[in-house]
This record gives structure tokens, C-alpha cells and sequence, in this order.
């Protein structure tokens, strides 16, 4: 069994009683469902399934060979805790000594405090940052993070909030944020939760792919029509309302509670005298308005609900699963397995359907479990390779820009997943990684080996700040020049990251004698690897040629690693 | 999808519009690719050409009646008269009486109808030209056009936002073109952040240490290249030439005369700050004068904004024209909506996006004419019916850009202006 028997029970025969004598509500408290980690074998097995298929589908001399040990631990480090590795847990890492040193260091990753902290954010991010920073939604998912709760109990968590967690309003923040606008609250969902943009569909079937159609569009919108919010902040749904459309043709249509799949749930008949009715209608309108207003009826026919169930009753298409499956392959790669993440659909195969299938297969398998999926992605070696590299004799030029066929190559070898690509840090990696960089490295090294859980909390809320200000990469990310200017003039950097005092890493270095020493050592904290000679002979040069004050030629240094492509992405 | 492609008689425009579409199809690779250091040839001639703008942001929506739409004498007017402009048989309110003298480089447009009259809805119709659409995350008009007109490779900024507090976060932003695009912000100083150097690291160590940053980002580069490292050295490569336009934002380098002519108010002073940055070679400025907003007392809050946007405005176009600008410079005054005609019991008039007005200067602009018309009340408009797609299309065309062009996104068309709108030609040169 992989699951607590108690979970098993909650989530797949939910209790139900009366409460106010009609509204039907399930027990379902957060505190009970949790998933157990797979096994260690489970866990390669699927790492080993996933290589045969990738490397199935590239050409051997396409695919860039595995990282190094403090390049793999850089990149799972930030994939699994959300910040670049200490200089003490690299040292850790190359000094291992064991068969299974990947298995044990991402198991720790993944049981550390980090792991829960980074993957609130990464959820956060999907769920809701880019409208809105909720502290007390992001507590929520903090405590389903530490929890392991399962996607699908997540899901209905959000989704219905009202009978899930009746008494909690923090899971609401995902519809309430929304609820202004039909449209956005209908699309986001199918977007976030199924992968399936239907935006395209709402005035005409969508022009360019046959699957979606106007009754899609109003299919998934009609689930959402009568989500309203009370007063107090919880959510709630009305007896009645209906949508209708007009297609192309003039034709006016209602509008049928239709999911994806095409499966449309029929609503039973309203049971309710008119009066009565009308005396509910008055009580939502009076918990809408009033702060004081007892909890409002709910109806026994709950179109969110019916949502959730055909979501996950779902087993021929499977979007619910295969949407996460393939938004985490994307987090973890750059590129999802289908891509774009929100074209799920016959006209935009996935470039490795079996794969894909395999993946969601295991992923329902182990009860929607996040960690082992993310896990056992990390134990392959697909996800360790490199980025293509350049032999390093031409300036500036990819070795795919000489030959179109070769370019050709390339990129199919990318979009196969035979070598890796630089992936923009999130807002929380970028500031965690700063403050991890900039911090002395003894004093980190204490605090990781003493008490990490307090320490990365206060990590956590020291990392916000920058956070805030930073953009949230997109598909299309450049780095805004704002973020140029903030590292290069902004007073924070220069008297907090880069501050010289016996708390930082600039402090640290201004007390080494020698340069060499100076420049390995911001080499090793900074950007996790040593410099090679090129680069060394260039800093040397640097600091043996500056007539002013050591430190702040130490200073400019850490500055300008900190400032490089290689802090700034993870590769 | 036939409306992506109308068929229209084969003049000048619909040549300009099929060498346009030419050059969509280079940003098709290119958004795919994400790669904007790629340039097409036609993109760079019409950068070459050295169009810019400036727009007048009127937030919270200027009343039309007690500007460039008066109903004297209707139960709708209120109490400002209307005055004879240099266009014959136009008057405008009272309350702008500079530029009613100013008129000659000016089309005043008075059929907007948008249907939409929330502030946050409307002001994200009116600074994108669309209907937001579930999913697709569209441009603002600083956005496009900083694409459009600027260099990739400019040493100054190409698209720069002022805004006053009560304007709130509504920033614009540059949607699915990436944030090399996002605008530089004003917020409540004149100096945008982080442009100048902090006093505890001199010039010469700044320089140096950003030498050796692209020193070591070209060693690393080959050995590991890839657009996004491109795109970041691109980045730090624009600090130091940003940095170097900070004098722009400095109007103290003003001779004390022209200062006084823009005044004193902070509005003024952005205008001054803005005839500075487009002089530079900034292809894109927007002044956010607040707050228009008067659902109480719209009398008296007009009597004080307009008197502010009549000075401003008519010495930023009189300066303009001084200085040669004002062929090249499109200077764009708008807002989120109008204001209801009927006036409400605080003697307010509220939000209203049925007939409303606004103006479009200088470039490719036919000075002194009136497009549309309301009915003798404003309630409705009687003639010349435009919507944001179509006020977008003009803004386009009278920049020499084809408002047909499209991004691709994925393999998704969008239009730069919305699907099925029209520029009104009537205005254009």
C-alpha cells in the first residue's frame, strides 16, 4: 500500500452528513492525506524507463553526455530545494563515497524543509502568483507541500472548497481571485488543471484545432456560472443559472455541462417550490452582502463537483494527470513533453507519447504523488545531461550556426530532450540563491548542519522581498534590463549582498591572503564549480591590477559572478 | 479566417500592408525562436524613419463635454461655454482655451464608443486596443511600439511610463513580447530606479567591473552559448548606456525659460521630461496625468485638470513643433473612457464609454480636422463610429505601420490591432 489506509478512506468515501439541515458536506481535513514515497526501486525503475525512451528517439551522438557531480548537484539542488548548493553541501556531494550517492542526496533534498518551501512556490506560481501574492493561500499550500498531499486531493481542495474544507477559506483563493471574470475563472482552470487553452473557442469553434468547440468552451464555463463568494470569504454555488451562446451560424444554444472529453453531465431537476427557492436565493444574496449572515444553503446539484468527478473519472484522455505529468517535465526541462503546456490536443502530438502515457500511468498508479514523479525524474539520466557545448574555439557562436543541417539536428536533439537548456531561475530561486551565494560560507555551513528547519524559514521571509520585484519567467524570457539596473546600482546589492562585514561572503574572502585562493573560493560559493584557467588568469590579472582598495576589488568580483548567465539560469 | 485578409482596392495602403505582412512573416520565426536579436530589413527601415510617441494618459477618463466634445446650451452642458477653435465651424470647451488655438496639427476624434466602463477593464481595452482574452497575455500600445519603432539595440530607454500614485499598479506591460519590452517606471521620482551609480563605487570601478563582466561572459559564451545567455548579456551590455541617459530625466539642464514655459505641476514637468526622451530617441513615453475620476464635482475638478492638460499639452505640441519634432512625434491624448453627459446629484457626471473623444497630433496626423459626431445631447454617436481596434489602427497607420502585421504566437496569429478594425483614413496624411 502506498497510501495511508485513513486516506484511502477520506478521499474515495468521503462521509457525508447534514449540516443547517440541506447542505451536504464531506469531511476531508488536509492533516490526513498524505503519500507515501515510493520505494527506492520503483523509483529507478522509472528513472531507467524514462532513459530507454529518450534514447530511443535521439541519435547517440546527438545527445551531450551526463553533468559532473557539482553541476548535477547545482541543477537538482535548485529543481529540489530551490537554491543553489552551499559550498559545504558541494564538498559533501563530490566526497560521497557511495553506489547509490544520487538516490540518497535527492532523497534528502526531497525530505529537506527546502523541498516543501520550493514546491509551494512552484505551485503557487501555477496556481495563482502571476494575479496575485495570497499569504495566507500560500500558508495553505505550504501545509500540502510539507504534507505531500496528493494533486488530486489538492484539486478538489481548490476546486470545491466549500465541501472539502468547509471551514477553511484559505483554499479559495484560486476561484476567488477570478470569480470577476467568467471568462478567466473557466480558462485558467482548464488551462491550469486539464493543459487545454479553450480560449480560442469561445466566439467560433476554434479555428485552428478540430478537438475544441464552442460547446467546449461553454461546456467548461457552465461548470463555473454559479460559483459566487459570501461576505465571510468562502465559497459557495447558486441553484440556477445557465448559459447560452450564439455560434457562427446565428444559432442560439444552451449551453451543456460538458467537460473536455465531450462528456456532459445532465443536471436533475430543481426539487424546490418556488417560494422556497426564492427564500434560498434571498439567503445567498444576504451571505454575498453580510459578514453576519448564516452559512447559505447549498443545492445538491454542484457543478464544480460534477467538474472534479469527470476530471478525474476521466480514463480515456486523461487530461487531469497528464496536464501535472507534463507541466513538471516542462519545470524540469524547460520544454514539456507536449509544448506548448496549454495545447493538449490531437493537432499538437506530444514528441513522446509513450513516454508521456507511461509517466501518467505510473503517476495515478502511485496516487497522484508529486515527490515520486519528481523524484524519480531527477534519477534519470536524461534529466543530468548537459547543454550542448562548444569546443570553444569560435567567439560567441553555437557549433550549430556554421550548417543548417546541423542546426536542424540540433534542434530536433533539444526538442528530443538529448541535452538540457538553460532554464531562466524562478523569483524565489534567484533571491534564495543570492542570499545562499552572498551568505559566509561557514556560517552557512553551521546553519545548514545545526538547525536548517529554522534557518531556511527565515531564508524563506528574507527571500520574499526580492521576489516581488523580480519577473516570473514566461516562455519568453529575456532578462529585463530593470533587473541589469537593480544589480548593477541598487543600494540593496551593494550594502546587503555584497556587504563587506563578517557575515557575508565578501567579508569571508577580504580575510584570504591570496588571490588565487580568493578566486576559487568565490568561484566555489557563487557558481558552484571551480574557475577554469582562463577565467582564473583574467581575475588574477583583475585583482593584482587594481591601485585601489582590496575589498572592493573583491566586491567587484563576487558582483560580476553573481551578475553572469551561469547565476542567473539553471543549466 | 477570412477577416485576417480583406480584400481592399489596391492603393498605397494596401501595398504598405502586403510589404507589412512580408515582415510578419520574419516575426513569425521570430517569436517562435524567442530570439530578439534577429532583425528583419523593412523593421529597420522603419526604425530608420524615426517615428515617436508621446502619450497623454488622462486617467480615471476625462469628461469629453468639458473638453474637445462641449453641448452648450443642452441640459447635458453644464456651465463652461464653448469656444470658436482655428478649425471654422468647430468650438471646444471653454476650459482649453490655448489649444483652441492649437488646433493645426490636431485631428480631435469624437466617436469613440467602447462599451466598457469599469476603470480596470476599460483601462486595459484602451492600453491595449482589445478585449482582454482569457489566455493570451496581449501587449500594451508602449509595448508594440517600443518593438516597432525602437532599436534593439538602443543606448536609451525605448519606452518610459510616468505615473502618479492614484493611478495605482496599472503599469502596462509587455504581455507575450517579453520583458525586454517592459517599460522603465516612473513612479514618484523623476529619476526612474537604479539609473544612477551609488556614491561607494566610482565610475571608473563600475566601468571596469562591467568590462570584466563581459569578459567572462564571452569566455563562458564559448563554451556554453545559447540565446537566453545572449539575451542576459544583452541586458547588462544596456546598463552602462542607460545610465549614461539620465541627464534625459534632468530638466534642470533646461534653460530656466522653457522650464517655465512647460510650469510648474508635476504634469508639466513629466511633459518637459517627455519632449527630452523622444528628442533623444526614445520611441515611446507615457505621462499619466490623475485623476480624472469626478463623480462628484466634475465642474470644479475640470476647471483645475483641464487648465493643467490645456497648458501642458498646447506648449509640449508648441515646443514640438520648435524643435522639428512634431512631424515625427504623434502625440496621443486619451483615456480609460469618457464621462456621462447627464450630470448625477453631486453635480458629478460617472463613467461612460458610449461617445467619448480623444486626440491624435503631429505625425501622419491631417492637423485640424473633427472625426465624427455626436447627438445633440452626447449620448450617442451619430457619425463615424470608432472602437479601440480601430483608434489602434490609426495610431498605427499614421506611424507607417501596417495594422495588419501580426506575432505569432505558437501558431496563433494576433494582429498588432485587433481582428476587423479599421484606420480612420479621413485624419491621416
Amino acid at each position: 500500500m502506498l497510501f495511508h489506509r485513513i486516506a484511502d478512506s477520506a478521499r474515495y468515501a468521503s462521509k457525508l452528513f447534514f449540516m443547517n439541515g440541506m447542505a451536504l458536506l464531506s469531511i476531508l481535513t488536509q492533516g490526513e492525506i498524505r503519500a507515501e514515497s515510493a520505494s527506492r526501486d520503483d523509483l529507478i525503475r522509472l528513472a531507467e524507463q524514462i532513459d530507454r525512451e529518450i534514447e530511443a528517439s535521439v541519435e547517440h551522438h546527438l545527445m551531450a553526455p551526463v553533468l559532473s557531480d557539482a553541476a548535477y548537484l547545482r541543477r537538482v539542488t535548485l529543481d529540489l530545494a530551490g537554491r543553489i548548493p552551499s559550498v559545504s553541501e558541494l564538498k559533501r556531494y563530490e566526497a560521497l563515497d557511495t553506489q547509490d550517492k544520487k538516490y540518497e542526496t535527492t532523497k534528502q533534498l526531497i525530505e529537506s524543509p527546502d523541498f516543501a518551501y520550493h514546491q509551494r512556490n512552484e505551485l503557487d506560481t501555477l496556481l495563482l502568483r502571476a494575479l496575485t501574492n495570497d499569504r495566507n493561500w500560500r500558508e495553505y499550500l505550504l501545509e500540502t507541500t510539507r504534507n505531500n498531499t496528493p494533486w488530486d486531493v489538492m484539486f478538489r481542495q481548490i476546486m470545491t472548497p466549500e465541501i472539502s474544507l468547509p471551514e477553511d477559506t484559505r483554499p479559495t483563493a484560486f476561484l476567488k481571485h477570478r470569480l470577476r471574470d467568467l471568462d478567466k475563472l473557466a480558462n485558467d482552470s482548464s488551462v491550469i488543471w486539464f493543459g487545454v487553452n479553450i480560449g480560442c473557442a469561445k466566439c467560433h469553434d476554434h479555428p485552428l484545432v478540430d478537438d475544441w468547440r464552442q460547446e467546449h468552451y461553454y461546456g467548461i464555463a457552465s461548470f463555473f456560472k454559479r460559483t459566487y463568494q459570501t461576505k465571510k470569504g468562502m465559497i459557495g454555488e447558486r441553484f440556477d443559472g445557465h448559459l447560452r451562446f450564439d455560434t457562427t451560424e446565428g444559432e442560439t444554444k444552451d449551453a451543456a455541462f460538458m467537460y473536455l472529453t465531450g462528456l456532459s453531465i445532465p443536471e436533475p431537476q430543481l426539487d424546490l417550490e418556488e417560494a422556497t427557492l426564492k427564500e434560498y436565493q434571498e439567503k445567498i444574496k444576504k451571505a454575498e452582502q453580510e459578514d453576519s449572515a448564516d452559512t447559505p444553503p447549498q443545492p445538491s446539484f454542484q457543478p464544480r463537483s460534477e467538474l472534479v468527478k469527470l476530471a478525474l473519472g476521466d480514463e480515456t484522455q486523461n487530461f487531469f494527470a497528464k496536464n501535472i505529468v507534463n507541466r513538471i517535465w516542462a519545470r524540469l526541462f524547460g520544454r514539456g513533453i507536449v509544448h506548448p503546456l496549454d495545447q493538449i490536443h490531437s493537432g499538437n502530438p506530444a514528441s513522446h507519447p509513450e513516454l508521456l502515457n507511461l509517466l501518467t500511468a505510473e503517476f495515478i498508479k502511485k496516487q497522484y504523488d508529486l515527490r515520486s514523479l519528481i523524484h524519480a525524474i531527477t534519477l534519470s539520466n536524461t534529466y543530468a545531461r548537459s547543454l550542448p557545448t562548444n569546443d570553444g574555439s569560435k567567439d560567441n557562436q553555437t557549433p550549430v550556426e556554421s550548417d543548417p543541417q546541423d542546426h536542424e539536428e540540433f534542434e530536433e536533439a533539444e526538442s528530443k530532450f538529448g541535452h538540457a537548456v538553460p532554464r531562466p531561475l524562478s523569483p524565489h530561486q534567484l533571491s534564495l540563491s543570492l542570499l545562499i551565494a552572498t551568505d559566509h560560507p561557514e556560517k552557512l555551513k553551521e546553519k545548514i548542519e545545526t538547525n536548517w528547519e529554522q534557518s531556511r524559514g527565515q531564508l524563506e521571509e528574507r527571500s520574499e522581498h526580492l521576489a516581488q520585484k523580480t519577473e516570473i519567467p514566461g516562455e519568453n524570457f529575456q532578462t529585463p534590463v530593470s533587473e541589469a539596473l537593480w544589480f548593477s546600482n541598487s543600494g540593496e546589492m551593494q550594502n546587503q549582498y555584497l556587504s563587506t562585514d563578517s557575515n557575508h561572503l565578501v567579508g569571508y574572502l577580504k580575510e584570504i591572503e591570496s588571490d588565487s585562493e580568493v578566486i576559487s573560493n568565490a568561484f566555489a560559493a557563487i557558481l558552484g564549480r571551480p574557475p577554469i584557467q582562463e577565467e582564473r588568469d583574467t581575475l588574477s590579472q583583475y585583482l593584482s591590477s587594481r591601485s585601489g582598495d582590496r575589498t572592493e576589488t573583491i566586491q567587484q568580483i563576487a558582483w560580476v559572478l553573481l551578475c553572469s548567465p551561469e547565476f542567473r539560469f539553471n543549466h | 479566417m477570412e477577416h485576417h485578409h480583406r480584400s481592399d482596392t489596391l492603393d498605397r495602403r494596401s501595398m504598405m500592408r502586403l510589404v507589412g505582412s512580408a515582415s510578419g512573416i520574419g516575426y513569425a520565426a521570430n517569436m517562435n525562436q524567442i530570439n530578439a536579436f534577429a532583425q528583419d530589413a523593412l523593421n529597420d527601415q522603419l526604425r530608420a524613419s524615426g517615428k515617436r510617441v508621446i502619450l497623454l494618459w488622462l486617467a480615471g477618463g476625462a469628461s469629453q463635454l468639458e473638453t474637445w466634445d462641449p453641448k452648450p446650451g443642452r441640459p447635458t452642458g453644464g456651465p463652461f461655454a464653448q469656444i470658436q477653435t482655428s478649425i471654422p465651424g468647430i468650438g471646444i470647451s471653454e476650459l482649453m482655451p490655448k489649444m483652441s488655438t492649437r488646433l493645426g496639427e490636431t485631428a480631435i476624434i469624437r466617436s469613440l464608443n467602447t462599451k466598457i466602463a469599469d476603470h480596470g477593464t476599460a483601462y486595459e481595452l484602451m492600453d491595449k486596443g482589445r478585449v482582454n482574452e482569457a489566455g493570451v497575455d496581449f501587449p500594451h500600445l508602449g509595448a508594440i511600439l517600443a518593438r516597432e519603432l525602437g532599436n534593439i539595440e538602443s543606448k536609451v530607454p525605448d519606452y518610459v511610463s510616468m505615473y502618479t500614485s492614484t493611478e495605482g499598479r496599472r503599469k502596462g506591460s509587455a504581455g507575450f513580447l517579453g520583458g525586454r519590452y517592459n517599460p522603465m517606471f516612473l513612479t514618484d521620482a523623476m529619476m526612474p530606479e537604479n539609473i544612477q551609480r551609488l556614491e561607494a563605487i566610482t565610475d571608473t570601478d563600475h566601468r571596469d567591473r562591467a568590462e570584466l563582466l563581459d569578459q567572462l561572459s564571452k569566455i563562458y559564451a564559448r563554451h556554453h552559448s545559447h540565446p537566453s545567455f545572449e539575451g542576459h548579456h544583452s541586458a547588462y551590455g544596456r546598463v552602462r548606456g542607460l545610465m549614461a541617459s539620465d541627464y534625459l530625466f534632468d530638466i534642470e539642464r533646461e534653460s530656466e525659460t522653457v522650464r517655465n514655459q512647460y510650469g510648474p505641476t508635476q504634469f508639466g514637468q513629466q511633459c518637459l521630461v517627455a519632449r527630452r526622451l523622444v528628442e533623444a530617441g526614445v520611441p515611446f513615453v507615457k505621462v499619466a496625468r490623475a485623476w480624472w475620476d469626478s463623480h462628484g464635482q466634475n465642474f470644479e475638478t475640470h476647471q483645475e485638470l483641464c487648465a493643467d492638460l490645456d497648458h501642458c499639452m498646447s506648449t509640449l505640441l508648441d515646443d514640438l513643433k520648435d524643435r522639428g519634432l512634431l512631424e515625427s512625434t504623434l502625440v496621443i491624448s486619451l483615456g480609460e473612457f469618457g464621462r456621462t453627459p447627464s450630470i448625477n446629484g453631486s453635480l458629478g457626471r460617472d463613467h461612460f464609454a458610449s461617445a467619448w473623444s480623444c486626440t491624435l497630433s503631429g505625425c501622419g496626423i491631417q492637423g485640424g480636422t473633427v472625426h465624427g459626431k455626436t447627438d445633440q445631447d452626447g449620448n450617442t454617436v451619430v457619425e463615424g463610429e470608432m472602437n479601440a481596434g480601430d483608434l489602434y489602427a490609426t495610431i498605427f497607420a499614421a506611424l507607417g505601420i501596417d495594422h495588419t502585421k501580426e506575432y505569432m504566437l505558437g501558431s496563433r496569429p494576433i494582429p498588432i490591432a485587433d481582428f476587423d478594425s479599421t484606420p480612420c483614413y479621413p485624419i491621416l496624411t
